[in-house]
């Protein structure tokens, strides 16, 4: 049971003068647990996500963000007491992945060349050894992994590493079936001429994939017709049910939310968060607008 | 501007190539008509920016740098049955009409300086002879340079509805201090309904200068596709042409090239619409890291009579490091209305967000980085139809990423 905790979270862009964005963003997830952060346009729940994840657009002035790591959340790997709380602040976005921090993103990258077996396996391969690393100081092979697989592009690397190409294959056509995907897939190149749907479907296996403890999906719905906003969710839930991924589900609309059911919602307005509550407060939101909160929010002030 | 002819070049010198090869008096005679065009012919053109000419060829310094009489290669030739690949010189014995026939007709010996100066000091080359409906899979040819200069010439000829792919890789034997330079000319006439694929690799030493010019002739319906790759060298200039000469005739021209420290590529591809309903597409992706530069030249030209042309062309560079630099000059010269052309080119640094995107997966940056790079290659990758062509630009490719 992993737990995100983020403290008083102030950040900017990162360049001279960049504007203040997050204005103490305090949020707490533990996996196993699904929250939507909702908030208009601008109000830095998208920045959120990417500093999460280490985007490197952005300063952290103020703050912290914690992951707490508990025995069952690396299956047989036992984790040493004096590593188990990690400020995600210091580490490089590898390091946070393979930690188990997933983010999903609202736009993803398309790169040509690099298939999706081939970047998963070696997303994999990575994670596995990033973890063991930064978890037990060990660096098998570190130096020779980093000068990048050895053979080609369009097949992938020969040294199999801990995770080997056949049973690479299985797993991921085991997912794929999960998510009801096509198996074509498997050879075209990450997201290149993926129509919007299949991009973001994409990005909720490459969730199952690499079992993450907490994912952060950026607007993962929009754009997307009911068929796959169903097909979506269904993996949605599949990763806290079936992986016990904590979900951070970053949302304009309750739509997605009548399929993923929050155990908590969360406001967001102006780089803070400034009502938490359940299932009930995005319907709130759905029906009234965010007037209301933002009312709600200058008569307390 | 034109070099001045260094005072190791003479008649003299290049009577002693040609006896010492038994060669023919057709050959001497145009050695020797090579050498005289020497004292008017220019360096080949370069690209030029206000205030820079991108690549100096003035700077060679041919007196140091041509040694004609010691020219040394090891090369070996793998050839399909049915087909022939010889030696240029061991070949004129019993395909000697066919040479006299083609020898200089694709590729002009007086284009310029550096051609007329390879065709008069040639010492090595392949002739591939493919004849009427044979198929001939994975011709290959690696040679070795291990002289302070080495000027080769190889003519290909295939006949009606015969098809031949070819794997030409040239690299450095002996260590020899100080510059070196290589020169290759290629002609490949291709004859009616045949199909080439051309693939050459170079992957010399940093201390070599380079020069090679490729062209094809098409004949109707035939095809010919280059595949360049460029890794080697201190200064390469490489120019790859098509003329389209025959109706529906087809060529692509690919071209993958990675510098790094202080290697410059100058690099062209042209092409000539001169039939109706022919076909042409241009593909080049580079990469420059530390200081590299690289200059690229492509040229799709649509004659008057080229009625129904299809013609189009990209370029992408992509820039490792700051001090890398690139320019890119695409040319589109169309003289009839009924074309479907496009081209263009991109210089740009790998994508932050891609890299991200990977990164936030777990994948180190520098690895993120590399599979950008190897995946950056991948379109030039697929084209190539000799197995071991691919693998070894692969492998080139990965030794020379960090």
């Amino acid at each position: 049971m992993a737990t995100l905790e983020i403290k008083n979270l102030h950040a900017r862009v990162a360049e001279d003068d960049g504007e203040q964005i997050l204005r103490g963003v305090d949020l707490e997830v533990k996996s196993g647990e699904i929250h939507a952060l909702m908030g208009p346009n601008g109000s830095g729940k998208s920045t959120t996500s990417k500093i999460i994840a280490g985007h490197p657009a952005y300063e952290v002035t103020e703050g912290e963000i914690l992951l707490h790591l508990e025995d069952d959340d690396f299956g047989d790997l036992d984790i040493p007491d004096d590593v188990r709380t990690w400020n995600l602040l210091e580490l490089e976005p590898n390091e946070r992945a393979a930690l188990g921090i997933f983010l999903g993103f609202q736009y993803p990258a398309e790169i040509e060349g690099v298939t999706m077996t081939n970047f998963l396996r070696t997303a994999l391969n990575a994670k596995i050894d990033e973890r063991e690393e930064l978890l037990f100081g060990e660096d098998e092979e570190a130096e020779e992994e980093e000068a990048g697989y050895d053979t080609s592009p369009m097949e992938g690397n020969v040294d199999d590493g801990e995770v080997g190409v056949a049973e690479f294959q299985k797993l991921l056509k085991e997912k794929m079936e999960l998510l009801d995907m096509d198996e074509k897939f498997m050879q075209r190149y990450l997201n290149a001429g993926f129509s919007g749907g299949e991009k973001k479907q994409n990005e909720v296996l490459q969730a199952a994939i690499l079992e993450p403890s907490i994912a952060v999906l950026d607007e993962i719905d929009s754009g997307l017709d009911i068929d796959r906003l169903q097909d979506v969710s269904k993996g949605i839930n599949a990763l806290r049910d079936e992986q016990g991924t904590g979900i951070l589900q970053i949302t304009h609309y309750q739509r997605i939310l009548e399929y993923v059911e929050p155990d908590h919602v969360h406001i967001m307005l102006d780089g803070k968060v400034v009502k938490s509550g359940d299932a009930s407060l995005a319907s709130d939101l759905e029906d009234k607008g965010y007037d209301w909160v933002r009312e709600e929010v200058y008569e307390a002030a | 501007m034109s070099a001045q002819l260094p005072a190791n070049l003479s008649v003299e010198t290049v009577r002693e190539i040609s006896d010492a090869r038994d060669e023919p008096e057709w050959l001497l005679e145009a050695r020797l008509e090579a050498l005289e065009a020497l004292d008017e012919l220019e360096l080949p053109d370069v690209i030029q920016t206000p205030g820079r000419r991108w690549t100096n060829l003035e700077a060679l310094d041919f007196e140091s740098l041509v040694d004609p009489l010691n020219q040394s290669d090891e090369t070996s030739r793998e050839a399909p049955e049915d087909a022939v690949v010889l030696s240029f010189t061991e070949a004129l014995d019993e395909y000697g009409d066919l040479i006299e026939e083609h020898f200089g007709s694709v590729v002009d010996l007086e284009t310029n300086y550096l051609t007329a100066l390879s065709a008069a000091l040639f010492t090595t080359g392949t002739f591939v002879y493919v004849p009427e409906s044979v198929d001939a899979e994975d011709v290959k040819i690696r040679a070795e340079m291990n002289s302070r200069s080495l000027f080769s010439h190889t003519l290909v000829v295939t006949e009606k509805s015969s098809s031949v792919t070819i794997l030409e890789a040239i690299e450095s034997g002996n260590d020899i201090d100080d510059a070196r330079y290589f020169s290759n000319l290629v002609e490949v006439v291709a004859g009616e309904n045949s199909y080439v694929q051309y693939g050459s690799l170079q992957n010399l030493d940093e201390e070599t200068y380079t020069y090679s010019l490729k062209r094809g002739d098409t004949d109707t319906y035939s095809t010919i596709n280059w595949i360049e790759g460029n890794l080697g060298s201190k200064l390469t200039r490489s120019d790859v042409e098509t003329e389209l000469n025959g109706e529906a005739s087809e060529t692509k021209i690919v071209g993958a090239f990675f510098g790094h420290d202080d290697q410059h590529l100058d690099v062209n591809a042209r092409v000539w619409h001169n039939a109706e309903n022919t076909t042409a597409d241009l593909v080049t992706r580079g990469v420059l890291d530390d200081e590299a530069r690289s200059v690229y030249e492509g040229v799709q030209d649509v004659g008057r009579d080229a009625w129904s042309t299809n013609s189009y062309q990209r370029e992408n560079t992509l820039m490792l490091s700051d001090e890398s630099e690139a320019d890119a000059s695409p040319k589109l010269i169309i003289n009839n209305h009924d074309t479907e052309a496009s081209h263009a080119a991109t210089v740009g640094q790998v994508d932050k967000e891609d890299l991200f995107y990977m990164v936030s997966r777990s994948v180190p940056e520098q690895q993120a980085r590399n599979m950008l790079v190897e995946g950056f290659f991948v379109p030039v990758l697929e084209e190539i139809e000799v197995d071991e062509f691919r693998d070894d630009l692969e492998e080139l490719i990965a030794a020379r990423l960090h």
